[in-house]
């Protein structure tokens, strides 16, 4: 009987509006399209330079999903980077199988939420920046291939989202693997508020092939030239730690993995997040970092105002490993200001202006400089 | 005491909304098993955050065309949202895959037609459209 009337709703639905989803497929779309220039070209960010750059936040993505059956749904997105040279990545490409109403098991390609604004990373339309701050959302990669539970539960007033992942991911030609990659987040609201806590740790190998494996051989091999730096006496014992340290250096599945807080605020006038990551690892190839962003923002109408201060500095190791970190030029300080304006043309177009002044304190070791970056973007959902 | 609460509050909205402008009214068929069903949990309907009515039957919610002055009213009064945060909101569910939102499906009438002739659509409509072919769970 149930069956029926639910059968009956869609039809009705179907006959009255065409226009909608025939058989529940639903196709949604957004585009970015940006146009950026640094004053600076001393100054790496986001692979800006002096010349308006057309591409780095052109964005298209295609969404098409189907309700299978009662419990089972598709979901694909197909996105397309300017800063990839528009090459199209499946960035999900799932199966989603709804236990109860509040478990959800999905087995396939899946974003992983590193941060707050992971799961919608790329529609522009879904927040007020242009891009999340690369400050904090630094990770060079946004989807694994694994499977994740999300259940959902209230406690008074708040609504939570557990979510708990597991997967792999090694992208071609890097010289990668991340295993047994495993993580939980927390996401919960209560009105105007929402409160965020998660957990992420991988083990990280590479062959010493590609683009990222050669890297890390060049870092091995640079550890062992310091010898002459660090041990000018050439004394037995620093120049087996020296060794054991670039053995340390060298990925062979060590753990790896970050922690992040977030608290959000929107009332529709006025709008705060904060946003904290702390990582760790067990290689000293990675030092460890702390990034952080506070956003506030306010509405006028069709208009919104925003002002955000980020920052990521790295933290080295004690010792000898320390001095080794240092001399190879790992240390990073970094920080951004950012004003922007956004504008609500209709419901589903937003144009946008941003102002980014970016200052590297330390990077790679010695004073950067600092520049500005002028963007202006439009963000559609469709 | 705690069943007592919301009607208590949609008696004081509705008085209170009577002396300013027209009402809304959250509708559903005459075959819906539900009684009152409170601001919150049809909040959480139409926000997409539970698929069931209080008695545990599915509820599919639906919308009045975009830029009518009921869903302007409905979605501030009832949601507490701006048009454009609805959006925002709705447009990081769709693209995770995690939802999507009511479809929308004409104005009072239509809405009315569609409602009184299933019993798991909820709706809303200016009460001045209200008739028996539906049942009213909330006023405000």
């Amino acid at each position: 009987m149930k069956k029926i009337t639910i059968l009956s709703a869609f039809a009705a639905i179907a006959v009255l509006s065409p226009l909608t989803q025939a058989n529940d497929l639903n196709i949604n779309g957004f585009l970015s399209v940006g146009v950026s220039m640094l004053d600076n070209n001393d100054v790496t960010l986001d692979g800006f330079d002096n010349n308006g750059n057309f591409k780095n936040d052109t964005i298209l993505g295609l969404q098409i999903s189907k309700q299978v059956n009662d419990k089972t749904t598709v979901t694909g997105q197909l996105v397309s980077r300017g800063s990839d040279d528009y090459a199209t990545e499946s960035a999900w490409a799932y199966v989603n199988y709804a236990a109860s109403e509040n478990l959800d098991l999905r087995l396939g390609r899946i974003r992983v939420p590193f941060f707050y604004y992971s799961d919608f990373l790329e529609v522009g339309y879904a927040y007020d920046w242009v891009r999340p701050p690369s400050e904090v959302y630094s990770i060079p990669f946004s989807s694994i291939n694994g499977a994740d539970l999300n259940y959902r539960f209230s406690l008074g007033s708040w609504d939570t989202n557990a979510q708990l992942y597991y997967g792999r991911y090694s992208p071609s030609g890097a010289g990668v693997d991340l295993k047994n990659f495993t993580g939980l987040a927390l996401s919960s609201t209560s009105g105007n508020f929402t409160l965020r806590a998660s957990y992420h740790r991988l083990e990280i190998e590479t062959d010493g092939t590609g683009s990222f494996g050669t890297g890390n051989t060049a870092a091995v091999a640079g550890v062992t030239a310091l010898k002459p730096l660090l041990n000018p006496t050439n004394d037995a014992a620093i120049d087996a730690d020296i060794d054991q340290v670039a053995v340390d250096f060298a990925l062979t599945g060590q753990e790896l993995g970050f922690y992040g807080l977030a608290a959000g605020y929107d009332n529709g006038d006025i709008s705060a997040i904060a946003e904290y990551t702390q990582s760790f690892a067990d290689t000293p190839f990675f030092t460890s970092n702390t990034t952080y962003l506070v956003k506030v923002g306010k509405r006028f109408n069709d208009l919104v105002g925003h002002l955000t201060y980020t920052a990521t500095e790295n933290e080295l190791d004690s010792g000898l490993e320390g001095d080794v970190q240092k001399a190879l030029g790992l240390e990073n300080k970094q920080n951004s200001i950012i004003a922007g304006l956004r504008y609500d043309y209709d419901t589903s177009t937003a144009l946008k202006f941003e102002i980014q002044n970016h200052d590297e304190e330390i990077v790679n070791g010695a004073k950067g400089e600092s520049a500005m970056l002028y963007t202006v973007a439009i963000d559609l959902v469709f | 005491m705690i069943k007592f609460k919301p009607t208590l509050l949609a008696l004081l909205l509705t008085t209170a909304s009577l002396m300013v402008s027209a009402e809304t009214a959250v509708i559903v068929a005459t075959s819906n098993g539900n009684g009152a069903i409170d601001k919150a949990t049809i909040s959480k309907i139409f926000l997409g955050k539970t698929k069931s009515f209080p008695d545990g039957s599915q509820a599919v919610p639906i919308d009045q065309n975009d830029g009518s002055a009921v869903r302007e009213s409905f979605n501030s009064s009832l949601l507490g949202k701006s048009s454009s945060q609805l959006k925002s909101y709705w447009s990081r569910l769709i693209f995770t895959g995690k939802g999507t939102p009511p479809k929308q499906l004409g104005s009072d009438a239509d809405i009315k037609s569609l409602v009184s002739s299933n019993p798991n659509m909820i709706g809303y409509i200016d009460s001045s459209a209200v008739d028996s072919s539906v049942k009213v769970v909330l006023k405000f």
